[in-house]
Order: structure tokens, then sequence, then C-alpha cells
């Protein structure tokens, strides 16, 4: 193909993509992660994990705070061995966006790109060594015409714990939780 | 010949925005609506008995004689929000002919909350607490609103999913009207 008519070629592919999306029922919506590098942690410290989110073209799902009560708000929940505390988990703000199907009423919005970050902990007591955390992205996605019932993606990502300056006096316990 | 890269992607953008307005266009006109309902058109609608928000059990076959507009709908779905005014008009309208608008929720929501949107939205018809197992019974419901139009002999005349035009839905009521025997109810 010559190189000029790969912007048409590739117009095509994005606009087609984009109107079957729009066909209720035609394609089912979907949200992906994608793959998120082993997190380096020395345990007493906090590290930042960011995690990365695709809304499929076409679709939107809502934000962590829907404008409706009724609305079912995109929500991350972790379940990490109790001794790596996860804080400060921070959503970004929704786009306001209007739809055909309510102009006057801008909905509070993910589409495309978006990530969720959180810090990681690993406590003093922590053994060092691999650790894998799982949890799971609830949410419920809509495109122009039609909504889809709520859905849930698997959430997982690997904490590495490096063993950090022990504190005085302490004897640290064993981890209650197996290694990977 | 030099071709102008960004002139190309100019056109390729017109075109393919020409036809997707086109496309949609078809789609209200009902071209691709009537290809949706092909493969149920005629057949028995599936029986079914749910609680209504009063704490009724409403058999679907009770309105036998009657044309049924079934719509599954849930109180998270905005699309579901539009056609709610539509239907309370509609039931206002062709009620007295025969048509008895049923909205299944598909919800997770509480029957209190239910109750509390359907409140606020002014509704007029019946409204039942959905079961997965109904769903599964109308193909899986895994697109809201989906809305399927009953003649009088319980026979499915037309689905419809996603949010559609108020005169695609007047069309098909006319249609489940005209079908079937009318009977006195049964209820």
């Amino acid at each position: 193909m010559q190189m000029t008519n790969k912007p048409l070629a590739i117009a095509l592919l994005l606009v087609t993509s984009c109107a079957l999306a729009q066909s209720p029922g035609k394609k089912a919506p979907s949200v992906t992660m994608a793959p998120v590098e082993p997190v380096t942690v020395t345990r007493g410290k906090g590290g930042a994990v960011s995690l990365h989110f695709r809304v499929a073209s076409g679709f939107h799902i809502n934000s962590n705070t829907p404008k409706s009560e009724f609305l079912i708000p995109t929500a991350l929940k972790m379940d990490a061995p109790t001794d790596i505390v996860l804080t400060k988990l921070t959503y970004p703000q929704g786009a306001e966006m209007s739809f055909p199907f309510a102009p006057n009423e801008p909905l509070s919005v993910y589409s495309g790109d978006f990530t969720v970050s959180m810090t990681v902990r690993p406590l003093h007591t922590v053994q060092p060594g691999k650790y894998a955390i799982h949890g799971d992205l609830k949410y419920q996605a809509c495109d122009n015409a039609a909504c889809y019932p709520p859905k849930h993606l698997p959430v997982d990502f690997e904490v590495k714990v490096l063993k950090g300056a022990t504190p005085a006096g302490k004897n640290p316990a064993q981890s209650p939780h197996a290694h990977r | 010949m030099k071709r102008n890269p960004a002139a190309l992607f100019f056109v390729a953008a017109v075109v393919a925005a020409m036809l997707f307005v086109g496309f949609h266009a078809a789609r209200r006109a009902g071209g691709d609506a009537s290809a949706d309902s092909l493969d149920v058109a005629g057949k028995p609608a599936p029986d079914f008995t749910l609680q209504s928000l009063d704490g009724k059990n409403i058999q679907l076959s009770s309105y036998k004689g009657q044309a049924v507009l079934l719509n599954f709908w849930a109180t998270w779905c905005g699309p579901c929000k539009i056609e709610m005014p539509w239907f309370v008009e509609l039931q206002k309208e062709y009620g007295p002919q025969g048509l008895q608008i049923v909205g299944v929720a598909m919800d997770d929501a509480s029957k209190e909350e239910i109750t509390k949107f359907v409140k606020e939205m002014g509704v007029n018809y019946t409204i039942l607490l959905g079961k997965e197992a109904v769903g599964q019974e109308y193909g899986g419901v895994n697109v809201l609103p989906t809305t399927f139009f009953i003649d009088r002999d319980g026979k499915i005349v037309a689905r419809e999913f996603g949010l559609q035009s108020r005169s695609l839905f007047v069309d098909n009521i006319k249609k489940a009207l005209s079908q079937g025997h009318a009977v006195q109810a049964q209820k």
C-alpha cells in the first residue's frame, strides 16, 4: 500500500469500528487493562501504582462519581494481603459528556483511556518477596442508544517487597500470607 | 501524480461520516430493526410470572386478547429513561384499544429504589421485578432497553434493541394491536 493511502485506510477503519460499536447489540462493550510492571516497594514505605484502563471505542462507562444515584459508578475493589496496605485509591474526574439519549443532562463518564492510581505500602512485618494483588473493576457501559449490564474486570498486579531497615528493637514477624 | 495526504484523509472522513449517517438513517427508518425482529417474529412470547411493585404476581399470558409492549429496562439505563415518558403517553393513547405496556426491571436495585424511580418518572403502566431466568427466556437481554411487541394471541410481532424512534414504537404497537383475536382479558 502506498504511503498516501494509509490515512484513508486508518480513517475508514476507525469510523467503521465506531459505527459497529454504535449499533446496539452488535458489539459487546469491554474495558481492558494494560499489563502492569511488577511494583518494587521497600517494606515500611509506600510505592505508587497506576492502573491504565481502556474503554472500547463507541462506549462509555460511568465515572466513580456519576451524577445520579441510580447510575452505577465505576469502582475498583482490591483484595490485598492484610499486611500490604493499599491507600489513596484515586479515580480520575469523569468527563462531562452529553449523549443523544439525554442531550440536556450531561453525564460524568470515562471513555477511551483512564487511569486509577493507588499507593502500596507493605508493613514492616512483611517478608521480602513477591506478592500477587488481586481485585476487580466494576463498570457499567453504554453506547449512544443502549446500556449493558454491569461487568467485572479482573485486576491483577505484582508487588515485589524489598527488605528495608528493621526498626530498632523489633523482630519482624512472618507474614501470614504465602508467597506466590 | 502526487496526492496530498491531508486531502485524502478529509475525503475519507467525509465518506465515512456519510456512511455512518446513512447507516443510522436506515436504522431509524426501521430497515435494520425489522432484520433484528426476523428471528423472533411469529414465535409465541415465553410466558412468565413476575411480581409487580405492589406485590401481585402477574402472568404474561393473563394479557391474552390484548397487545403487549414488553420492555426490559433498568434504573441505571439512560436510554431507557427516554422511552418511559413515551410509554406513558402510548399507554394513555392505545390502552383503550387494548394495549398493555409492561416494564420488566432488570435491576439489582431494591424494590424500594425501583418504586422511587418509577414514581419520579410518572409511570402509569405495569412494572414487574425482573429475574435473570425470564431474561434468558427472551434471548438473554444483554442490551437495555430491549422491547418486544406481542400481539393479542401472545405471538411476538417485533423486537427492538436499544433506543429507537417513537414512530417505530407506534408502528409496532399498531401491528401488535391489529394481529390476533381481541378477547376480554381475564384478570
